[in-house]
């Protein structure tokens, strides 16, 4: 049933595939970034077709940057700095990994970066181990170099509360994946942290008119909003009249469904739908699939389980796969 | 949506979820690494593909220094359930040999359902599509007759070998017998026999059938002289002739010693009693249509003829019971044989038990004996429960389960079992039988389920079909067929699909633009060329790139690329860095309109051109070109203002042209009006400075007053 794709190198910490499925990053403890190839798309052969070093320190996190904009990727190092490469081929054509842009620790640590398009426009928004989320927009869609800050927030519903200084462990993020021309840019946000009001996951919205972002929804029920998020998964919506988001906090794996339409106060409805047992400990992955019906997770119990609903949507585990040596 | 592999077992893994709540299935995953395990990553490849990375933890260095894998990356079909009854290339064969009736069949529907109620003229013929689809599949599905038939070549062969059928394909037959055959619904009994015949091996596996006793008989045949002495030889008729396959109890009764030359005179009246059961087997009457030509019985095809005959036939069986012929038969075995024989045909139920091995088996034995009036689902159902209780089967057999699904008239429990056992491909094609053929199925099928997001099971089950279908390099391509016979989702679906396309390889592109085409994706198709434009553009592929963005229409881009190349516009014409840019002009061609500047760059590089055949050369026809490309270029609002001074610089030589002026009054004006601006302009504070030397604009506004003295003299 299952086939070995590949042979990782010694000390890998992370890996992230691309878009299509056709290329495998490998982070390694030392900072090495490995890139994985397969020749053709019938194959499941892969081999490394580039290594280089990306950063001195263990590298955290891959994700690859949408590949309208290159075949690109995103590492977060353990020193809290993130950085952006790129293949490219230049003079000579010699096919290299290129450093775009890092983007280095300040005060804070980087916990998390994910990639939105809207429109024409890359957006990249970053979480920090103080809280802080910010969101930068590339400004030249061919190169990866220069990128601005457009908004700076923290994780809360009422903006005029500030939180001085909070310690975040992790934080889980995931854009809408819908993107029509008419989609507002949005996406879901929630914290692993010691000040409660900024874990509960929130969707935040762009807001045209005003040209700031707005937490339109809330994803946890009142008892339940200083639960540490691990992960959140926004479903792929092939035509559903509502959004399916995933939230894994401590007490398991929570379904919501995000209504479409704005009430008076600028909020959707949202509605729990099942609350799973999830992995008896952190949730570390959640990821559906290409229809949004299956969710696949995988957590501290060391197995992977998927998900499923039923015709009278009751969520339930449809399967489980054990890892054994 | 997954549909598990074929190693489930009994669990259920239905790939639509209809089961109530299945208890998970736990399945290993091998990646022989040594532990301590850190952590696993997992990720969706392709349709319903995932990929699981496995991570150690990070270890300090091996002492002997050999390095260990720090990783595995596993990657997991879930498919569907095939049993490993059909392997990947014949799956696939059968996925592309579908396609086309699937999609007859749905433009048949479209077009009847707009006419607005299907009358009962059309109702016979829309019976005909349906069986006209069933057929084509079923052909797919394996050799069309696999039955045990008679072997005449070798008299002792009573079984062919044949290819073993699939469950597949006894599934698929099952459903057209009840809900696509509109013919065989007054002889559903003997279908049902037919289809036992060709199927019975498929109960074998795990308990005797008559198949396996008949298999296991036949090897002792070959071996064996004077087989009447054998009990075996007596059983092995009553139980073929119990279910129906006379041909082959016939044939055996002539295997009978008596039959052989140097017996047939002190033999004659034991061959006389087995001839004449021969004769009655072979005259028993069926009702049904029709009969192939090498099959036994006589066809009825009413009722009153058929009771008849069968009253008739049953007379002459107990006359010869009665018959005093039998006191004179020596050989006891023959005698209790046949007698037994005569029994089984009388409907004795002892008899027919005891012929019989599989509930189905005696099932098809009592329509043909006891009750051959028999009609109407319920009591076929009722039938069966009766005699599953005679003969109860350890375990459950995905074929017995469609089948009682069908008998017990719920379509739930068939979708369940199809799902089940057969998975999507089966769900996305036989839905058509069963929709077709029972109204409760097909309202089931086609109702919107709220928390599906709105779609209807029918849909669901395409869409996971298609979803498997995308799972595979080989088979994508044809998920969109699928897809686009889903009213709510199948767009959607469709659209992932898409873009979750290896770009890089030529054939992919260009299939998918081609289906973005088809299925008018405008969007979806620019995002791929714009993937595929980025990705050449920045691999060196700098035309391909700016033909693919050209493509896309991709004005962002294309703009940039247009101010890329502006820095290169009015370097000295012995610079050779523009040439270098020149062949990606070229490339862009006269079409390149979509971005203003891109029309600006083809039009300077003409102008370009044709200076340099001037500076070359001293014929008055290329400055004349060059003079008409200058105008033409200065007079497109494409082009930019900074770049006005430097192309009327490099173009002094043709405004103080020695044999005469190449630019006439209305042309000169354009010029000095341009100068004219370009003055204006520079009073403003956003005024790009030119790279020319502070002395250039009043060369060039000398050179045209020039060339203006010379042109109103001219004219």
């Amino acid at each position: 049933m299952e086939e070995t794709l590949l042979t990782l190198d010694q000390d890998t910490t992370c890996t992230a595939w691309n878009y299509s499925g056709q290329r495998l990053a490998a982070g390694s403890i030392n900072g090495t970034l490995a890139i994985y190839d397969s020749k053709d798309p019938a194959s499941s052969s892969f081999t490394c077709t580039s290594r280089f070093k990306v950063q001195e320190t263990s590298i955290l996190k891959i994700v690859w940057v949408p590949p309208e904009f290159g075949d690109a990727v995103a590492c977060i190092c353990s020193d809290g700095s993130y950085s952006l490469w790129e293949e490219v081929v230049e003079d000579a054509d010699i096919l290299q990994w290129k450093l775009c842009k890092r983007f280095d620790r300040n005060s804070s640590r980087v916990l998390d970066v994910q990639f939105g398009v809207f429109a024409t426009c890359l957006k990249l928004v970053a979480a920090y181990s103080d809280g802080q989320v910010k969101i930068f927009d590339l400004l030249d869609p061919l190169d990866l170099i220069n990128w601005q800050l457009q908004a700076e927030f923290q994780n809360v519903i009422e903006s005029t509360s500030k939180f001085g200084r909070p310690s975040c462990l992790s934080a889980a993020m995931c854009w809408n994946p819908q993107r029509g021309e008419l989609q507002q840019s949005s996406f879901v946000l929630g914290f692993n942290s010691d000040i409660l009001q900024l874990n509960s996951s929130k969707v935040w919205e762009f807001d045209q008119d005003h040209q700031r972002w707005l937490p339109v929804a809330e994803l946890a029920l009142p008892e339940d909003k200083g639960d540490q998020v691990f992960a959140v998964e926004w479903a792929p919506n092939i035509g559903r009249p509502y959004e399916v988001i995933a939230v894994a906090t401590c007490k398991g794996i929570s379904m919501w469904h995000v209504g479409s339409n704005h009430d008076p106060n600028g909020r959707l409805s949202v509605e729990r739908v099942a609350l799973l047992s999830g992995h008896n400990g952190e949730v570390w992955q959640m990821e559906w699939d290409m229809s949004g019906m299956t969710l696949a997770t995988t957590g501290s119990d060391g197995v992977v389980k998927l998900w499923q609903s039923n015709l009278n949507g009751v969520w339930h585990e449809q399967a489980l796969f054990e890892p054994t040596s | 949506m997954p549909g598990m592999t074929s190693d489930s077992g009994d669990h259920s893994t239905s790939v639509v979820p209809i089961s109530p709540n299945p208890q998970p299935t736990t399945y290993p995953l091998n990646h022989g690494l040594k532990p301590p395990i850190a952590r696993l990553s997992i990720s969706w490849a392709r349709g319903n593909t995932l990929r699981v990375t496995v991570l150690r933890q990070p270890q300090p260095s091996a002492a002997n220094g050999e390095e260990e894998a720090g990783g595995k990356v596993l990657e997991v079909k879930l498919s569907d359930n095939r049993d490993g009854e059909i392997d990947d290339a014949q799956w696939r064969r059968i996925a592309y040999g579908s396609v086309t009736p699937f999609a007859l069949l749905q433009s048949r529907k479209n077009s009847t359902s707009t006419l607005s109620k299907i009358s009962a003229l059309d109702s016979t013929e829309w019976w005909q599509y349906i069986m006209e689809y069933s057929r084509e599949i079923n052909s797919l599905l394996g050799n069309p007759k696999t039955s045990p038939s008679l072997a005449i070549e070798d008299q002792k062969t009573v079984l062919k070998d044949v290819q073993k059928p699939t469950c597949f394909k006894a599934a698929w037959e099952l459903m057209e017998i009840f809900y696509a055959d509109q013919h065989s619904q007054a002889w559903i009994p003997e279908r049902l026999l037919d289809w036992l015949a060709d199927y019975d091996c498929l109960f074998s596996g795990t308990q005797p059938t008559v198949h396996s006793e008949l298999v296991n008989f036949q090897k002792e045949l070959v071996t064996r002289q004077a087989v009447e002495d054998h009990p075996k030889y007596w059983e092995a008729i009553s139980s073929t002739l119990a279910i129906g396959w006379l041909e082959i109890g016939v044939k055996l009764l002539r295997l009978h010693g008596s039959y052989d030359f140097d017996q047939l005179g002190s033999r004659e009246t034991e061959n006389g009693l087995v001839e004449a059961v021969a004769v009655l087997i072979s005259k028993m009457p069926r009702l049904r249509a029709d009969l192939g030509a090498d099959k036994l019985g006589e066809c009825y095809k009413n009722k009153p003829d058929f009771v008849k005959a069968w009253e008739k036939w049953q007379a002459q069986i107990t006359k010869l019971d009665c018959s005093a012929f039998w006191l004179q038969c020596e050989h006891h075995q023959t005698r209790d044989g046949l007698k037994n024989i005569l029994q089984t045909m009388l409907g004795n139920s002892t008899s027919l038990s005891n012929a019989t091995f599989h509930w189905m088996e005696l099932y098809i034995a009592h329509f043909l004996y006891i009750r051959p009036f028999t009609a109407g689902l319920e009591s076929m159902y009722n039938l069966a429960q009766k005699c599953m209780q005679i003969k109860p089967v350890s375990g459950h057999h995905k074929l017995i389960g469609l089948l009682i699904g069908i008998l017990g008239e719920n379509p739930e429990v068939v979708l369940a079992e199809c799902s089940k056992s057969f998975g999507s491909w089966m769900m996305a094609h036989a839905a058509e039988l069963l929709a077709a053929g029972n109204i409760q199925a097909e309202m089931l099928l086609q109702k919107e389920q709220f928390q599906l997001g709105g779609i209807c099971i029918e849909e669901l089950n395409r869409l996971v079909y298609a979803q498997v279908l995308s799972s595979h390099a080989l088979t994508w391509q044809i998920a969109p067929i699928y897809l686009s016979s889903c009213m709510k989702q199948g767009m959607g679906l469709l659209e992932t699909v898409l873009s979750k396309q290896a770009l890089q390889h030529d054939q992919v592109l260009l299939k998918s633009i081609e289906i973005c085409r088809l299925y008018e994706l405008g969007t979806v198709s620019s995002n791929l060329m714009k993937i595929t434009a980025v990705h050449d553009w920045k691999h060196g592929k700098k035309g391909s790139g700016v033909f693919w963005l050209q493509q896309a229409r991709d004005e962002v881009r294309l703009n940039r690329i247009a101010k890329h190349l502006f820095d290169f516009v009015g370097k000295s014409l012995s610079d050779g860095s523009f040439k270098q840019w020149e062949g990606l002009i070229e490339l862009l061609g006269p079409e390149s309109g979509i971005a203003g500047g891109l029309e600006f760059l083809n039009k300077y590089r003409e102008f370009r051109r044709s200076l340099q055949q001037v500076h070359s050369g001293t014929a008055t026809d290329a400055a004349q070109r060059a003079a008409e490309a200058l105008i033409s270029l200065m007079k497109n609002p494409s082009t930019p203002q900074r770049f006005w001074l430097p192309i009327l610089h490099d173009s002094l030589k043709l405004f103080n042209w020695a044999g005469r002026p190449l630019l006439n009054v209305s042309q000169t004006n354009v010029l000095l009006n341009k100068l004219q601006e370009l003055s204006m302009a520079r009073l403003r504070p956003d005024f790009v400075n030119a790279d020319l030397p502070p002395e250039a604009l009043n060369s060039v506004r000398l050179a045209i007053a020039t060339n203006l003295g010379r042109a109103i003299l001219e004219e």
